[in-house]
């Protein structure tokens, strides 16, 4: 993918590259047969245990769907602030 | 024994109908036997697409019940030589036929034609598993914008699970224009999300419109955009290697930034 010079001079992106973007993950999605209700499930369950051993705030949680090649690829971004230490009894 | 392609999309308003009346007649122009037949059950227009509509007699649903005999119901299209229509009823529904029904039309028709086309019903229900039924080839017809490409994936597993391929893809009303400005993705975006092969590029053409609006399918027109490009995806479907042009080279300002690099 090229950066045209419209790019780096801080203009907006191009809609056809938003549209590709949209697409693949989407797609990904429809593909897997997974819906959005079971993705959000999914992210609460993974919040639900990571809270028990990182401190993080929800809203700044990420989680997509990639293809490369055959295989897919769950990315989940839990930016974390602090690690609980678990030795020490609280 | 002739080829069986089924032409699908997906969604609707693709251009599947305006596709398959120009490569059947695209075909029947490079000397090949072909049947198109109009899977649209109830909704039927590859008729009035090709100007034959006045002409319809007997339909696949007839044959179907055995009021007519098949070859019958064939309606010959009397610009070109080898090149017949078989039109979808259009007082039954998707419902009143089976897909061994289609099957055992579509392979009855292979017997004594080079190339039987089905234009496909938009949508993922009976009409497409009718249409495919009888299929060993498929074409995929999109245009670029994500609710066309999204519908199109949604076909090709279809396809893909029926086992049907090969699966070429057409790229329609491709503008490079927008493309030029970033406004419209181009083939390498649209075949990087649907991982299939490109058989060819139709270029946005208003002579789509006029050459409906007369029932004359477009690759009459030698010149037009369009019909070059029908006649090219024709050629490949015969097995002739035929590049696929770059459109997105052709605004003024691609032209000189292509003649500066030329110079160097």
């Amino acid at each position: 993918m090229s950066i045209s010079i419209k790019q780096l001079f801080g203009r907006k992106p191009k809609s056809s590259s938003i549209a590709k973007q949209r697409l693949k993950l989407v797609i990904t999605q429809d593909r897997l047969d997974v819906d959005d209700r079971v993705m959000t499930r999914l992210h609460h369950e993974l919040a639900e245990v990571l809270a028990k051993y990182f401190e993080f705030s929800a809203n700044s949680v990420k989680m997509n769907l990639k293809q490369e090649g055959n295989s897919y690829i769950l990315v989940a971004d839990f930016p974390y602030t602090k690690f609980h230490d678990l030795n020490v009894r609280r | 024994m002739g080829k069986v392609i089924v032409v699908t999309s997906g969604k609707g308003g693709v251009g599947k109908t305006t596709s398959t009346a120009n490569l059947g007649t695209a075909l029947a122009l490079l000397g090949k036997t072909v049947v198109v037949v109009d899977a649209d059950v109830g909704l039927r227009n590859l008729d009035i697409v090709m100007g034959l509509e006045s002409r319809i007699v007997y339909t696949s649903m007839d044959v179907i019940e055995k009021q007519c005999e098949l070859s019958k119901a064939l309606v010959r299209d009397r610009r070109v030589d080898g090149l017949m229509l078989l039109a979808a009823s259009q007082k039954n529904n998707k419902d009143d036929i089976q897909p061994e029904q289609m099957k055992a039309i579509c392979d009855k028709l292979r017997t004594t034609h080079d190339f039987v086309l089905v234009d496909s019903p938009a949508g993922i229900e009976r009409g497409f598993s009718n249409a495919s039924a009888g299929a060993d080839e498929a074409i995929v017809v999109t245009t670029p914008d994500v609710s066309a490409i999204r519908d199109a994936d949604r076909i090709i597993g279809l396809l893909q699970n029926a086992r049907i391929e090969p699966i070429n893809l057409v790229l329609n009303r491709f503008s490079p224009q927008l493309v030029g400005n970033g406004s419209m993705m181009d083939q390498a975006d649209v075949l990087d999300i649907l991982n299939i092969d490109l058989i060819g590029v139709v270029p946005e053409d208003s002579g789509v419109i006029t050459s409906t609006n007369r029932g004359i399918p477009l690759v009459y027109e030698d010149a037009s955009p369009g019909a070059q490009a029908y006649m090219r995806i024709a050629r490949r479907l015969t097995g002739q290697r035929i590049p696929i042009p770059d459109f997105e080279q052709s605004g003024l300002f691609s032209n000189i930034l292509k003649w500066f690099k030329k110079k160097k």
